[in-house]
């Protein structure tokens, strides 16, 4: 018979079965455009074969010209919003304006990377407007590592929807002359279809992305939000 | 029974009866007893330029460093105790670099000068970092960034001001006056440099050459001038 107190007395670890992190799953993704920037996310959050909820959203507003989209361990991604929010409040008082996108995006990397030995199992996805307006994505890994694309998807549907992306978002390289600009050449409601699809598609395989998808669109005029229902099993 | 100062001016810590930090008071006057600097911003960028006295005709004029780079795109003049201004450029330095190093973009003008100010007030409060009497020296911050250009001014007391243009040290009361009837707000960089100069000379006892002062700007980066560049200035009074 297996005993947890006489193994603990044999000097054995207690603890070996037990693990900080879960993988909550669910699917972020973000596509920039000339002068607008899409981000959005399911809102089912899972663990193993339960659904914990089918009304957990994976976005937020950082500040006004930054969203932010989490995938992975709910916990951590809810954690580290709250400390980034906090620092861009601390930012907005010592610097007497609003943190933009692209220091938001340096932040977090550094807030990812000083956690490199026991990191937030968080995939995240930061979108938004530049200095001139341009839309804006930046992707990472759970320790900070990170580039500024045009488009990124993180989470359980990735592997799914990322080659779709790279099909039909994919711009020359901007070493081909004349240089054409690296935003997508999809208008703003091409674009808004376009990621409806994805996870519509997204969740006929993947059990961890379903329930709703809730798309962020920030333009000129502001943020608005819109809503999709996906597959609810 | 409390008829003279010198029950109050000595703890850094303790207001007199009548409201004054007699310490603080003596630190902004020893800026006076400091070479004169003078700052001048225009819409092309910031001046700065610097009287450095030599005290013997044995002494090496390029060891008064009088002007400093904080970042590229921040630098500043001082006046009074030299030492206690590169502790305090240091710090900024510093400041900066960890700005840029958190959100990859230069430190604002604003920021870099609020967190010297903070530093200069480090001889209130309690505990190790305490320091025990308040910096002897003033600050003319020249810089630029989002939202243009910028020349502020810090004292002892851990006050910055933003100005157009401002002299400090001993030949300040008529260098300020100098620069008040003479600054109009469409300077180009060139004109400030020449206001600049011409009125160093006119609070200075020795004339000028290019041993003698020392001339920066931020336009937008900062840049200090060699000696032939300063003597075409001094060639255009």
């Amino acid at each position: 018979m297996f005993d947890a107190r006489e193994d603990a007395l044999a000097g054995a670890r207690q603890h070996a079965n037990w693990s900080p992190y879960d993988n909550n799953g669910g699917t972020v993704l973000a596509v920039a455009g000339e002068s607008y920037v899409i981000c959005a996310g399911d809102t089912r959050m899972s663990s193993g074969y339960n659904i914990l909820t089918r009304k957990f959203e994976k976005i937020d507003k950082m500040s006004g010209k930054t969203l932010m989209a989490s995938a992975g361990f709910a916990a951590d991604a809810v954690t580290l919003k709250k400390t980034l929010k906090a620092r861009c409040k601390q930012y907005e008082f010592q610097n007497k304006r609003e943190i933009g996108c692209v220091a938001f995006a340096q932040m977090l990397s550094n807030t990812l990377y000083y956690r490199r030995f026991f990191p937030y199992y968080a995939f995240n996805i930061v979108a938004g407007l530049d200095a001139e307006g341009k839309g804006a994505v930046f992707t990472y890994d759970a320790v900070g590592s990170y580039e500024r694309t045009n488009y990124s998807c993180q989470g359980s549907g990735q592997a799914l929807i990322m080659p779709v992306l790279d099909n039909q978002l994919k711009t020359v390289s901007p070493l081909v002359l004349p240089a054409a600009s690296s935003a997508t050449p999809l208008s703003e409601q091409e674009a808004i279809d376009l990621i409806k699809d994805c996870f519509a598609t997204a969740a006929e395989r993947d059990i961890y992305t379903g329930d709703s998808v809730e798309l962020w669109i920030m333009n000129a005029e502001g943020v608005r939000k819109e809503e999709m229902a996906l597959r609810a099993d | 029974m409390f008829a003279t100062r010198s029950e109050y001016d000595r703890g850094v810590n303790t207001f007199s009866p009548e409201g004054r930090l007699f310490q603080v008071e003596y630190a902004i006057e020893a800026i006076k007893l400091g070479s004169t600097a003078i700052a001048i911003k225009t819409k092309e960028g910031v001046v700065l330029a610097v009287e450095k006295r030599a005290t013997s005709p044995l002494m090496d004029s390029s060891s008064l460093e009088k002007i400093a780079e904080i970042d590229a795109h921040i630098g500043c003049a001082v006046s009074g105790l030299t030492a206690d201004a590169w502790t305090m450029v240091e710090h900024g330095r510093a400041e900066c670099q960890n700005h840029y190093f958190t959100y990859n973009e230069p430190m604002p003008v604003l920021s870099c000068t609020s967190s010297l100010c903070d530093l200069a007030m480090s001889f209130a409060g309690e505990g190790e970092k305490r320091m025990s009497r308040p910096f002897g020296v003033a600050l003319l911050v020249g810089g630029k960034d989002d939202d243009g250009y910028h020349l502020v001014h810090t004292d002892p007391s851990g006050t910055a001001m933003q100005y157009k243009a401002k002299a400090i040290g001993s030949g300040s009361e008529g260098a300020q006056t100098a620069l008040q009837e003479e600054y109009r707000e469409d300077l180009t960089l060139k004109e400030a440099e020449t206001l600049a100069l011409k009125t160093l000379k006119a609070v200075m006892e020795e004339k000028v050459n290019v041993t003698n002062v020392d001339v920066a700007r931020i336009a937008p980066n900062y840049v200090k001038y060699s000696d032939p560049e300063i003597q075409e200035i001094i060639d255009r009074l």
